[in-house]
């Protein structure tokens, strides 16, 4: 996927414009949002949780190296082929060629969104392999020839309307609205699919050390079927998805769900250890694991290694007021929200997408109901300082604040030009009322006024006020 | 009142109450000398850096922030009628001078002794009721660096409940984002803006003739949209209401 990133103030006017797109998002954050908040009130644990979650992913993460042998060790053991890749192009190279080799000509996909990092599904296509999404809204998406704009939710840009005039379109089905009944239209078409095809393809929620399972957390049962009923399984995951031990998943499973939906428990939790055994009633007979690294051993080593912490459970989507206004496509790439404004600039560098950073109030929202504690808006803040190391700033910006910084410098020259700022406003702004800014400031003022600043500061009156002399501070 | 030792505190204007809304800072002067406070007001002080910090223009919030160390360096409170402000100052200087050991020593010493009005009031003061002559229906909008960065959210709403002549009602989503983000208003006007609305929507729904909050910043954006549009609804520093002196509020 091309990525956008660059272009977020543009993608976001467009998107706060989109009637149909604000529809859609209202309705679903505020869904997820009340759900979540009722699964919190109702588990005491949660914040105990939390702060175990987050032990465990750092575990993990201190002592990646470890994990990951450890992992490789037991799923070879359990019968699966891992491969490692360096970045997208090799993990593509890695797919298509198993793809060949196992003679697939079609492959069932679970939702993945290193799958869309690397942009998997294009290069299967391009070797003549047909990859067909089975998760109900990346089925979606993939019918409209969109991308994905949430992480678990990649359909939430679009309303049910929406749905049905594309089902009606595209599939020839006929129009209706109710959601179960585009349900059963994708499920019925889905089965032959499932059936026939050579490989399923999948991400991973966790990869477990200690045994070599790969987690999977799903709620539609697409995720079970094309695991288990082709003969081909194939498991795309970034090394970040390592967790120590089988035993730390509990706790990880009961945040998880909480802070993606507010479901209390999500309706499949699938762990896969290796292949078919003699005996199975199913399973595939091979079982192939990519690794990705794209950037993440570099992130690692960085002072934003914590963002590797992430479950990917969308809770700091849903509850920004920016990803509720603008949705994920006006983030330009694979991870929107607050995720994706640090981890994009980290995973793409930058330059390519220096907006995303300042895209945000730093109102915190995010952080308060991350599972694993990510503090995110510090890592914002991080991003934008790093912009300016780097030389990215707006001429106009740096010397804004050089400007800002001097008439800050003494108490005497602030007041100076308060003082100068009190007569302009006198003159200009009768009623207190400044509605019309220059340049730079002129945002403010297209839907707002902005109070004009007081005839006297405080610090005159209160100097009048209580007799002090200029000299007498 | 009972009689009660004078508890020393330096008033930490901001910038923005500084230039925009003295009424805001006489009212924070008026409350605290009602609880017995010695307030002092230095007049050196100028901006704790804020805007710079936030839009990682480091080099300039080093300098405004070592000058405001240099300024509340004593051993008295500070108090300051912004939340905001308050956590700039108790968890961003830390990350500001993270490398400069001095610095960082006295950037804790002197965090520590920050406070958000309402937050001093309850407490350090232990006062209970405010003893405001204020009347009218309110609602309380959480600043999200008092809410979610100095944790205070019950401070607030202890002291507008103990005013008698005020009735409080409380929003929904009180907590959410009013869309200021100080530089972000100005950079992504039209996304600050949807955000504002919403937030308006919230305030008008509750019917309060008055919304008030503890931080300048949302008190501009959402009194600047209100100001704007006619909405018949009034944002109110929490200062003034505590004071009973409203008047001078955008």
């Amino acid at each position: 996927m091309e990525p956008r990133t660059r272009h977020f103030f543009r993608s976001a006017e467009k998107a706060l414009a989109d009637h149909a797109l604000q529809v859609a998002l209202s309705r679903t954050t505020a869904k997820f949002l009340e759900n979540r908040a009722a699964a919190v009130a109702g588990y005491p644990g949660f914040e105990g949780a939390r702060e175990r979650a987050s032990r465990i992913r750092q575990e993990a993460l201190d002592n990646l190296d470890a994990h990951l042998a450890r992992f490789l060790t037991e799923a070879r053991k359990a019968g699966a082929v891992v491969h490692a890749a360096r970045d997208g192009r090799e993990a593509r190279e890695i797919a298509v060629g198993i793809a060949r080799d196992e003679g697939v000509s079609l492959a069932v996909k679970g939702k993945s969104m290193v799958a869309e990092e690397v942009g998997l599904n294009g290069a299967l296509e391009a070797a003549g392999i047909e990859v067909v999404e089975t998760d109900l809204g990346e089925y979606i998406v993939q019918l409209a020839g969109e991308s994905p704009s949430h992480i678990i939710a990649p359909a939430i840009h679009k309303t049910r309307e929406e749905v049905s005039r594309l089902f009606e379109e595209k599939l020839g089905e006929p129009y209706a609205e109710e959601i179960g009944e585009l349900t059963r239209i994708v499920r019925r078409r889905l089965r032959e699919q499932f059936l026939s095809a050579q490989m399923g393809i999948s991400g991973a929620n966790f990869l477990c050390a200690d045994t070599g399972s790969v987690v999977l957390v799903t709620n539609e049962g697409n995720g079970r079927m094309a695991t288990t009923l082709p003969r081909v399984h194939l498991v795309i995951a970034g090394i970040d998805k390592v967790i120590p031990r089988l035993a730390d998943l509990p706790v990880l499973l009961r945040l998880i769900p909480r802070s993606a939906t507010g479901q209390s428990l999500s309706s499949y939790v699938t762990i896969l250890t290796g292949t078919r055994r003699p005996g199975d009633a199913e399973g595939p007979e091979k079982l192939h694991i990519i690794l990705l690294d794209n950037g993440r051993t570099g992130i690692l080593q960085g002072k934003y290694r914590e963002i590797l912490k992430c479950v990917r459970c969308g809770a700091c989507l849903n509850i920004c007021p920016v990803f509720q206004s603008v949705g994920g496509h006006a983030y330009g790439w694979v991870y929107p929200g607050p995720l994706g404004s640090v981890l994009a600039p980290l995973l793409l560098g930058l330059p390519e997408s220096s907006p995303l950073p300042d895209a945000s109030t730093l109102c915190g929202a995010c952080a308060e109901v991350c599972p694993v504690k990510i503090p995110l808006p510090e890592m914002l803040v991080e991003l934008r300082a790093d912009g300016r190391a780097q030389g990215l700033k707006p001429p106009a910006e740096v010397l804004g604040m050089k400007a800002y910084a001097a008439m800050m410098s003494r108490g005497g020259i602030l007041e100076a030009f308060q003082r100068i700022a009190g007569v302009v406003s006198q003159l200009l702004f009768k009623d207190g009322r400044v509605r019309w800014l220059p340049f730079g400031l002129s945002g403010w003022t297209e839907r707002r006024d902005l109070p004009a600043p007081a005839p006297q500061p405080f610090r005159k009156l209160w100097k009048k006020q209580r007799g002090i002399r200029p000299w007498k501070r | 009142m009972v009689e009660r030792k004078r508890v020393p505190a330096s008033l930490f204007s901001t910038c923005l109450a500084d230039t925009f809304f003295p009424n805001v800072c006489f009212a924070t002067v008026a409350v605290l000398e009602r609880f017995g406070v010695d307030l002092r007001v230095p007049l050196s002080q100028t901006c704790c850096g804020q805007p710079a910090f936030n839009t990682g223009n480091r080099k300039e919030a080093r300098k405004m922030a070592a000058k405001f160390l240099t300024v509340f360096r004593g051993e008295e409170y500070i108090v300051t009628p912004s939340g905001s402000c308050a956590n700039m100052v108790k968890h961003e200087y830390p990350v500001l001078f993270r490398d400069e050991p001095n610095l960082l020593t006295l950037a804790h010493r002197v965090g520590e002794r920050v406070f958000e009005l309402s937050q001093f009031l309850v407490e350090i003061l232990g006062v209970t009721d405010p003893g405001s002559p204020y009347r009218g229906k309110v609602t309380y909008h959480d600043s999200c660096h008092l809410k979610r960065g100095l944790g205070v959210a019950e401070a607030p709403r202890t002291l507008l409940r103990a005013i008698p002549g005020v009735e409080f009602v409380e929003m929904e989503e009180s907590d959410r984002c009013c869309g200021f983000g100080g530089v972000f208003s100005v950079r992504y006007p039209h996304l600050s803006c949807r955000m504002a609305d919403r937030k308006i929507e919230r305030i008008l729904e509750t019917g309060a003739q008055v919304v008030t909050s503890g931080d300048i910043g949302c008190l501009m954006n959402i009194g600047g949209t209100i100001s704007r549009t006619g909405y018949p609804v009034r944002a109110v520093h929490i200062a003034e209401i505590l004071a009973g002196s409203e008047g001078g509020s955008p």
